[in-house]
């Protein structure tokens, strides 16, 4: 009787397998690309207006906005953001998909643009530009030229069509 | 006694022999040409279910093995039979290739109860390299046509005019009914397929955002849904990619009990700006189930979320 009872205790370790789990499909939320660090706002709360991607780079970014922005973004085809919109630029380092074959995900944080859109006393609108670099992020505003036309670039990302 | 329980044990076993369901090798109709090297790979690892050319081994043949292996063979040749992918068209033919890549290379395929005992058939990490190899270059960015432009511009007017959505949007083969309130929901990652030429974006509802704050995702809670929001790559003038023409909206719904015949979840999918449903009937959920399979340890989720950085607003 023992010998039955081992090969059908064999037969069912082998059924069962012993291999170790695979690591492409093991759980784990993508902690490199939260947005961690000196940062007053948090756009993953906000919706998103558009993304993309810069080949040259390997990045790939996620244009968010707030209420405000989102609002004017899905009703406007022009680029003039009212007083209170904030628009925030995330972007990634890319990374290859380990659960996709030819499909690239968002890695290490790069950086944070936000566009805060202000209506002055004489009624004017101000586009205060703050940048947030690295993985945490450290605000490298003071480092950056404000002449370089990002708020600009900002906003003539146009909104993904959403129906 | 210990000689009867033998005897009788050795008797079911032959009898059991008899009962075996039909596994027949019809004429390979198309079958899919490549390189030598990479046709041999294919053969070792993939033919044996995923083409008409099935060879058993002795040990195979043997009742309840067979059983296993014949429902294997018919289930794999649905999915994918190398024996009639020639007559498909090469951007099918493509998408199946980079399809069957991903499941190799995430361990899901050949399946494990087969390579145990075919040792043989593992797909070692330099053949893996060749097949990549051989259905890459990732085709680099191909040039999007002028005529795709002009449509996602047009797309995108109609979008903001408030047009392209004025008609009831027609529920889901399986009854999953459309939620326009996606488009409101919090992003959780994105994706750049380079082999389909689109950029897509995951988003979620509160369910799944506090979830992920609280690291409950395995299994997913009850009433977690996913919107996988795809658009065509489009260059800008400046060498990037954009977002072009909207494709298709996915949705995952998880309700263990409702959806238990479609691992848990409720699939549906929605066609162009006019949002036409996806599928014919409503088997088109098994499609899905079956894509997601390898991920089953993960809830059948393939997108590892952002980790959220300060918890649910």
């Amino acid at each position: 009787m023992s010998i039955l009872y081992f090969s059908v205790a064999a037969t069912l370790l082998a059924l069962a397998g012993c291999s170790a789990p695979n690591p492409r499909v093991e759980t784990r939320l993508n902690a490199n690309a939260a947005l961690t660090g000196d940062i007053p706002v948090d756009p993953l709360q906000w919706r998103v207006i558009t993304s993309g991607v810069d080949p040259r780079n390997s990045t790939m970014f996620t244009l968010f906005g707030n209420d405000a922005a989102i609002q004017y973004s899905r009703i406007s085809t022009a680029r003039n953001y009212p007083g209170g919109a904030v628009l925030a630029l995330v972007t990634w380092q890319q990374q290859e998909d380990s659960r996709w074959y030819g499909g690239k995900i968002p890695a290490q944080l790069k950086s944070v643009e936000l566009v805060d859109v202000r209506a002055s006393d004489d009624g004017r609108l101000l586009n205060l530009y703050r940048a947030y670099e690295g993985s945490p992020l450290r605000e490298t505003t003071r480092l950056k030229s404000q002449a370089d036309g990002r708020p600009t670039y900002l906003f003539s990302l146009r909104a993904a069509v959403m129906p | 006694m210990i000689v009867r329980t033998i005897a009788g044990l050795a008797l079911v076993f032959l009898l059991l022999q008899l009962v075996r369901p039909k596994l027949t090798n019809p004429p390979a109709t198309a079958d899919f040409e490549a390189p030598a090297d990479v046709k041999e790979i294919l053969r070792k690892a993939c033919y044996a279910c995923h083409s008409n050319e099935t060879r058993l081994s002795w040990f195979d043949e043997i009742v309840p093995a067979y059983q296993l292996v014949a429902s294997d063979v018919k289930r794999g040749r649905m999915v994918l039979n190398f024996s009639e992918l020639g007559a498909q068209p090469k951007a099918r033919r493509n998408a199946v290739l980079f399809e069957a890549v991903s499941q190799i290379q995430m361990g899901a395929m050949p399946l494990s109860r087969y390579t145990r005992l075919h040792p043989e058939a593992v797909v070692t990490p330099g053949e893996l390299a060749a097949l990549r190899d051989y259905i890459l270059p990732v085709p680099p960015a191909r040039p999007t046509a002028q005529l795709d432009i002009e449509a996602a511009d047009a797309q995108y007017r109609q979008w903001i005019a408030g047009a392209s959505t004025s008609h009831p949007v027609q529920a889901a083969p399986n009854g999953i009914a459309f939620l326009p309130g996606y488009k409101n929901w919090r992003a959780i990652s994105s994706t750049d397929r380079t082999d389909t030429n689109t950029l897509k974006m995951i988003l979620a509802n509160d369910v799944a955002i506090r979830a992920i704050a609280e690291h409950k995702i395995n299994p997913w809670p009850n009433g977690t849904v996913f919107a996988k929001v795809s658009w065509m790559r489009q260059p800008d003038e400046n060498g990037g990619i954009r977002t072009g023409k909207f494709e298709q909206v996915a949705f995952m719904i998880k309700n263990s009990e409702k959806y238990a015949s479609t691992a848990g979840w409720g699939w549906a999918q929605w066609m162009g700006a006019e949002l036409k449903p996806f599928g014919i009937d409503a088997n088109f959920a098994r499609e899905c189930v079956a894509c997601h399979l390898p991920l089953r340890k993960n809830d059948y989720v393939f997108t590892a979320p952002i980790a959220a950085a300060r918890g649910p607003a």
